[in-house]
């Protein structure tokens, strides 16, 4: 094994190397950089390899041939081996992304950026104090030197005045750290690190003071290297006129390394150290991300997002003392996805020509950057499966363990708001205007981003290597959907029919090999999410050429759904959540206008995420596996804290009201053939997750609250107010959008009854509302597809040039309003048995007050559509394209054999809920349903209405045989005969009388509610970011504030 | 209960005793309206002549296909209305039906009619149907209300669905009758019965002054025939259900014809009485007054 | 009685003070510069300082300080030690900074940091 200080020595003796050098051989000395880079990587990664192969100690490197404390001593071990590759690498690469701007500066700046890499290295690897402050001032001379870099006439000397406030900072660190260090050793008599950490516990007295302040300066001297809010400043303007290849070294690297010295000073100063690093990483990463909000740079945004992630990990230090063993599995995983991820966007951002973040929309023609970009900001948002996610997961769980809720809290809405930002950047790639100049393709550069893709994604493969390991759960990105849905990755370039036959053969066979394994009532969700999955896609047949990234994205999400049913504890719930939240997702975001929408919906859906997985980790209480039926077992004063978290977190998904206002925009501005898998298929997620925490849950008291009686209330208001908005849309998608809230309340309200009956008519409720919801989705599309709106007002008279859609259309609102005898009506002959048992009566009246409601816009979208005047400009409308109009028919099919025999599906459901609710079921005698208060026979009631039915039309028929068919306008009105369909089609602000008497109920109040609390965090994002003034001397103030501030605040806590 | 051939000569008796006694009922009302207001009324024959001219009407148009099934909708509603539930308490004859389904099959099937008219009327193209839809629409959702508590209540009372259950719990007394047992659900649904009689207050949905005749607008010929005959039977049949769930139901026909006439003749005075309302003022007022007795209705039980 | 290592120390400190001061209210960036190396220094005072013992010689083993009694008779030699590596480093930070003083100036034709804020928020 090559010994690490030759990571030392080779960058000094390449560095001296270029002094003998010509100017003029500038491609030479590039390629000795690169070398010797290469080489100082290929050092570190043998000895990564080493340590994760074997169980090897740490290895010492002593110097000047003495032991320390007389000579200093380096020490490499798994975490130094893993940085200094990080460190390396992350050199390698962005020299070559800085290949143009290296060859035009020539050898001295290689130099520089040669010691600088090793100046970090050294950083990680020194077990000295003194040596350490060595380190740490060559970096800051290169990084004051490398500034320089991207120093051109453009700027005005933006990058110089960067550079210089960096100096003024620095100078003061650097005394801070001196004093520190001197004093330090006067106590202790050593500089040697491990030396001193044995030396201060046995000091007393004034010594130990004295030691104590000496120490508060070195600690605080290195933290401030870490750019800890407010006094990083100057950090952000490096970031921000700095190179961006430069910016990767100084974020990835530059960061790393300065948190493994902190992290070797807590060696020293030992736990009472840890509240201080805990205190100062979390306002860190908060400040950061809320000021990171209002950016439009985007390398300060990045740069904002560094300081954050380097924030969290420096609280994720400060718990050291709870995470004991697994500090590295959490920290390491965090760090390194912070860094690479890190690294990889500003090597993008090299690509990018312009400033803005709207800019980056460039990236839109090449989707191998695109894939990378969102690697990059699912690995920083800590989205499976990613390193960042198994370490947020188990950070969560220790945290939410022992107690420590506000970190807890603190560290997810943080994470919530940088999750707010990165995925606003990435609605502005997919929907911005792509700006005038090209991406910045040469190879050099875009070989850097690759490598950090394919880091990225090694990284996912070892930390769940690891995760198999320690906590014995699944690699997940070795679980099969997982990798079915990424394949659709690589096979991207091959037309949609074929990716579409491939998606629907997919989903059948993974249903094949698993149906055996559902109950019941898993198997209602299976054949939703799987058969319908593919039955929904048929329509996606009728897309052309190569629909770039939707599979993976609709994939991922039906990977997600597969994986829901099939969890059996926490973790794997919580994974395929995340999955299917992240897939949907995408596929919402595809959508012309849904860029704003797809952005609540992932925040909305995170936060939901982030809810689930607290509720988790307090259900868990450190125990390493969690069953989700172990939620059963929860008692008081626990059980009621995690139902509230977890409901809430479902109920995000299921748009109960107040949380609701993401569902309307995303589900109506999704494709076509998106809207039906989103609305019908993925709303059911919700659902089934309510289903089991209610199964396992079931009744809790919250401080006397009964929870169950607030959900009935919710689903209830939530029935009326999606009913009573819908009616009032204009657009056709937001109309059925809006009533899916209606109906998902609906099905929240049957579960929130727990009985019997409530459960079967929320589970018909969740198979109804996937077939008709699905189908009006499709035949509504159609309608728009064809006509270029969505505005039914402009809309009218379809009916004899699209037959079918109305078809469609008319047994889907007949099945929806539930009139008999569709199957609708079983769903509320249901309901209303159901509640005949409630307890609560109250919420009732407003559920039969939202039943009718449903009458009101199932007409308007079939009347203002269908029927009335036809316009003149869709007067050579046809009908929707086949494969759209193809599931429709199908869905039609079902629909009548679930009205003449629901008993197909319900009576298996029906006996499976014996086992939860034994009262009150049904019996099923031959077409006969009886429920302990009436009764109800599909296939009489079917055949009476039919009869009755054709025999009065062939009455008509024979009365009114000599009927002519009239010309639209054959109608008189107001005396006069129209001639102008737009003035004579009544179809704008259709119901005005009950917007006279009822719209106060439909104020905007939720959608208020949370823009105002954006607005706010934006706003003081914005107020607060004008504290850094610009001016150098101000940031040094405000370094020196804050080392005050925590002086005072730190020092007085400490023992 | 079950099905029996048999059963279909006897359903079909009841349609023709109902629809008969709806076309007298009806204009028996009218002219009392009219005296109410000084005026010399109509024949009590009027309905038949205008059905039997309607239906020699020798021209007739169509808009289109769903124009034409409208009426056929709306007379399928009123007559499943009938029946499904049981006419007559006790007896095998009149008791229709009713195996198909119990009274919640009964109050959804109002809306089979009522959307089936309603698409119809869509289709002629004619603004005022529309806005005419509109407004009973709107009405309609509200109006429903009480009477859905009501229904509630009262199945709540008896713990039971099925129309013949609720009957049969009346028998025995006038007292026995929900209109003394569940006065509360009983007035609830009175109010609610107003508003779906389509007599003033709430008549604008049909408002002949402003809209023509609102929905059937443009019907004429047969398919007005067709809405005719509905006119008659499903008035009645909704009054079934009435005196079934709050007045003990009927035992005979004299007893059914009494009791119609009397709920009828209530929304007639009441009618005769009171000025019209706007929608949105009907739409209040079935908040105000109606539903808190509703509530009340079901708390109480 | 105040030792001459305490008069040290305390010169050192106030130098570093006055240093701060001066880095921190001048606007100047050579002044500011001028205000480090004053702080530099008063850093290296206090490192000697610290370093320093009543009566000892310097840590040089000649013929004055034979090796065997080196430990009893000469001063720590690690400040000292640490003291010229500061040295050093602070000469190259000063350096660096000059160099960036004077391409500032040429670039932005004054010396005014108040003037540098373009980056900012």
């Amino acid at each position: 094994m090559v010994s690490a200080l030759h990571i030392i020595t080779a960058a000094l003796a390449a560095a001296f190397l270029m002094g003998l050098l010509k100017e003029q051989q500038r491609g030479l000395a590039f390629g000795i950089t690169l070398v010797t880079l290469a080489f100082m990587s290929w050092i570190s990664a043998g000895w990564l390899w080493t340590f994760a192969s074997t169980d090897t100690a740490a290895v010492e490197i002593f110097t000047a041939g003495t032991q320390p404390p007389f000579a200093i001593n380096l020490r490499i071990g798994l975490a130094e081996a893993a940085l200094t590759l990080l460190i390396n690498l992350t050199g390698l690469f962005s020299a070559l992304a800085l290949k143009d701007t290296l060859l035009a500066l020539g050898r001295r700046a290689m130099a520089v950026w040669l010691v600088a890499v090793m100046a970090l290295s050294g950083i990680v690897l020194t077990r000295d104090l003194f040596n350490l402050f060595v380190f740490f001032e060559m970096t800051v001379i290169a990084t004051a030197g490398l500034v320089l870099l991207s120093e051109h006439s453009k700027n005005d000397g933006q990058a110089l005045a960067a550079g210089f406030k960096y100096l003024v900072v620095s100078q003061f660190i650097s005394a801070f750290l001196l004093i520190g260090i001197i004093f330090a050793y006067h106590t202790t008599g050593t500089l040697n690190i491990d030396g001193m950490a044995a030396a201060a516990p046995l000091l007393s007295g004034s010594a130990a003071q004295a030691f104590s302040l000496a120490f508060f300066l070195i600690f605080i001297a290195i933290v401030a290297e870490l750019k800890p809010f407010p006094a990083n400043g100057w950090a952000l303007d490096i970031y921000e006129s700095a190179h961006p290849a430069f910016s990767a070294l100084f974020s990835a690297a530059t960061g790393a390394a300065a948190l493994f010295a902190v992290d070797k000073l807590l060696l020293i100063g030992g736990d009472a150290w840890l509240p201080m690093a805990t205190g100062i990483g979390i306002i860190t990463f908060i400040a950061a991300n809320l000021l990171a909000l209002p950016q439009t740079n985007d390398r300060r945004l990045l740069g904002y997002s560094s300081i954050a992630q380097t924030g969290l990990i420096l609280a994720v230090l400060g718990q050291r003392d709870i995470l004991g063993d697994h500090t590295l599995y959490i920290a390491g995983g965090l760090l390194l996805s912070h860094a690479v991820a890190k690294a990889g966007l500003f090597w993008l951002s090299g690509l990018i020509a312009e400033r803005g973040l709207e800019a980056w929309a460039a990236l839109r023609g090449h989707p191998v950057l695109i894939f990378a970009f969102v690697s990059f900001i699912c690995m920083l948002t800590g989205l499976p499966p990613f390193p960042g996610f198994y370490a947020k997961w188990e950070l969560i769980h220790l945290l939410a363990g022992e107690g420590r809720i506000a970190l807890l809290g603190l560290i997810l809405l943080g994470a919530l708001i940088e999750a707010g930002y990165l995925f606003r950047w990435f609605g502005y790639i997919m929907k911005r205007e792509a700006p005038a100049e090209v991406v910045d393709n040469a190879a050099h550069k875009v070989v850097a981003v690759i490598a950090a893709l394919a880091a990225a994604w090694a990284l996912s493969l070892v930390w769940g290597e690891l995760s198999v390991l320690q906590f014995e759960r699944g690699n997940l990105l070795l679980a099969l959907p997982l990798l079915f849905a990424l394949t659709f990755l690589a096979l991207d370039p091959l037309p949609a029919w074929l990716k579409n036959t491939l998606a629907i053969a997919g989903l059948l066979a993974w249903f094949y090999l698993t149906y055996t394994e559902y109950d019941p009532l898993r198997m209602i969700f299976a054949v939703i999410f799987l058969i319908g999955g593919s039955l929904t896609l048929l329509a996606s047949y009728h897309a052309h050429g190569q629909r770039s990234g939707f599979y993976p994205s609709a994939m991922l999400m039906f990977a997600g759904l597969a994986m829901l049913i099939r969890a059996t504890d926490t973790f794997d719930f919580f994974v395929a959540w995340e999955l299917l939240t992240v897939g949907s997702y995408f596929l919402i975001l595809r959508g012309k206008h849904s860029e704003p929408h797809a952005l609540s919906y992932i925040l909305f859906s995170l936060g939901g995420a982030f809810l689930i997985l607290a509720g988790f980790a307090l259900a868990t209480q450190g125990a390493p596996h969690f069953d989700l039926s172990a939620l059963a077992d929860l008692v008081q004063p626990l059980a009621p804290w995690v139902f509230l978290l977890l409901a809430i977190g479902f109920m995000t998904k299921t748009a109960a009201i107040g949380l609701h206002i993401w569902l309307p925009g995303a589900h109506a501005e999704a494709e076509t053939d998106v809207s039906p898998m989103v609305s019908g298929i993925l709303l059911k997620a919700g659902l089934y997750g309510l289903i089991v925490l209610l199964l396992t849950m079931g009744r809790q008291d919250f401080y006397g609250v009964e929870l169950i009686n607030v959900m009935l209330w919710i689903g209830a208001i939530t029935a009326l107010i999606g009913n009573l908005l819908a009616i009032f849309q204009e657009d056709a998608k937001r109309l059925l959008a809006y009533s899916s809230i209606g109906q998902m309340g609906y099905a929240m309200f049957g579960l929130a009854l727990m009985n019997h009956l409530g459960w079967l008519m929320a589970l018909m409720f969740v198979i109804n509302h996937y077939v008709y919801k699905s189908m009006l989705f499709l035949s509504i599309g159609g309608v728009a597809k064809r006509t270029g709106t969505r505005e039914m007002y402009r809309m009218g008279g379809l009916i004899t040039l699209m037959p079918l859609s109305f078809i469609a259309t008319l047994i889907g609102i007949i099945a929806v309003s539930g009139v008999p005898p569709l199957s609708g009506f079983g769903g509320r002959w249901i309901f209303y048995n159901a509640i005949l048992t409630a307890e609560a009566r109250l919420p009732m009246v407003i559920i039969f007050l939202a039943g009718p409601i449903a009458f009101l816009y199932l007409f308007r979208l079939i009347y203002t559509i269908f029927l009335g005047q036809l316009k003149d400009e869709f007067r050579r409308v046809k009908e929707a394209p086949f494969w759209i109009v193809l599931p429709q028919m199908i869905y039609v099919a079902i629909l009548l054999v679930v009205a003449v025999v629901p008993g197909l599906v319900l009576r298996h459901v029906d006996s499976y809920l014996n086992a939860f609710f034994p009262n009150g079921g049904l019996v099923w005698e031959g077409s006969t349903i009886t429920s302990q208060f009436g009764y109800w026979n599909p296939v009489a009631i079917m055949i009476i209405v039919g009869v009755i039915f054709m025999t009065l039309f062939a009455w008509l028929l024979f009365v009114n045989r000599r009927a002519q068919k009239v010309k639209q306008f054959n109608i008189v009105f107001s005396a006069e005969r129209p001639f102008r369909p737009e003035t004579t089609h009544f179809a704008w602000n259709f119901f005005a009388p009950y917007r006279k008497a009822l719209g106060f109920l439909t104020l905007p109040l939720a959608t208020m509610f949370w823009s105002t609390v954006t607005d706010l965090l934006h706003t003081a994002g914005d107020l607060a970011r004008r504290f850094y003034t610009g001016n150098g001397q101000t940031y040094a103030f405000h370094l020196l504030a804050f080392v005050m501030i925590v002086y005072l605040f730190g020092m007085g806590v400490r023992p | 209960m079950s099905f029996d051939w048999m059963k279909i000569p006897y359903a079909l008796l009841t349609v023709f005793i109902v629809f008969n006694y709806g076309l007298l009922l009806g204009a028996l009302i009218q002219k009392i309206g009219a005296r109410a207001g000084r005026r010399h009324g109509i024949p009590i024959w009027q309905n038949y002549i205008d059905l039997i001219k309607n239906y020699g009407q020798r021209t007739s148009i169509t808009h289109g296909v769903m124009f034409y099934l409208g009426p056929v909708f709306r007379l399928t509603g009123g007559i499943g209305l009938l029946l499904f539930v049981p006419t007559i308490y006790g007896s095998y004859m009149f008791s229709n039906l009713s195996f198909a389904g119990d009274l919640i099959l009964a109050l959804y099937f109002v809306f089979f009619g009522t959307l089936g008219m309603a698409l119809g009327a869509g289709e002629s193209g004619h603004p005022h149907a529309a806005i005419g839809i509109t407004r009973g629409l709107s009405q309609v959702s509200v109006a429903e209300l009480p009477f859905a508590l009501a229904v509630f209540a009262v199945a709540l009372q008896y713990q039971t669905l099925s129309v013949t259950d609720i009957v049969a719990a009346q028998q025995g007394g006038m007292l026995n009758w929900t209109l003394f047992t569940n006065p509360l659900a009983v007035a609830a649904a009175m109010l609610a019965f107003l508003g779906s009689m389509m007599r003033p207050p709430f008549d604008v949905v049909i408002a002949p002054q402003e809209i023509p005749i609102g929905p059937p607008t443009e019907y004429h010929s047969a398919y007005l025939a067709l809405m005719q005959t509905n006119r008659a039977i499903f008035p009645v049949a909704k009054m079934v259900i009435y005196m079934n769930l709050f007045f003990g139901g009927a035992t005979s026909w004299p007893e059914f014809a009494v009791k119609v006439f009397l709920l009828y003749l209530f929304s007639a005075f009441v009618g005769v009485c009171f000025p019209r309302f706007r929608v949105e003022q009907s739409i209040r007022w079935f908040l105000i007054w109606a539903v808190p007795l509703g509530v009340l209705a079901i708390l109480w039980v | 009685m105040i030792s001459l290592a305490q008069m040290a120390m305390a010169a050192g400190f106030i130098l570093i003070l006055i240093g701060f001061y001066g880095a921190l209210t001048q606007r100047n960036l050579l002044r500011m510069i001028v205000a480090f190396t004053i702080a530099d220094t008063g850093v290296n005072i206090v490192l000697v300082a610290v370093g320093h013992m009543r009566g000892r010689t310097a840590p040089i083993l000649d013929v004055a300080v034979p090796a065997a009694d080196a430990v009893a008779r000469v001063i720590d030699p690690v400040p000292q030690a640490l003291v010229l590596t500061a040295i050093v480093i602070g000469l190259g930070v000063t350096a660096l900074m000059l160099a960036y003083a004077l391409k500032l100036h040429a670039r932005k034709h004054t010396l005014d940091i108040a003037k540098m804020t373009e980056l900012k928020w």
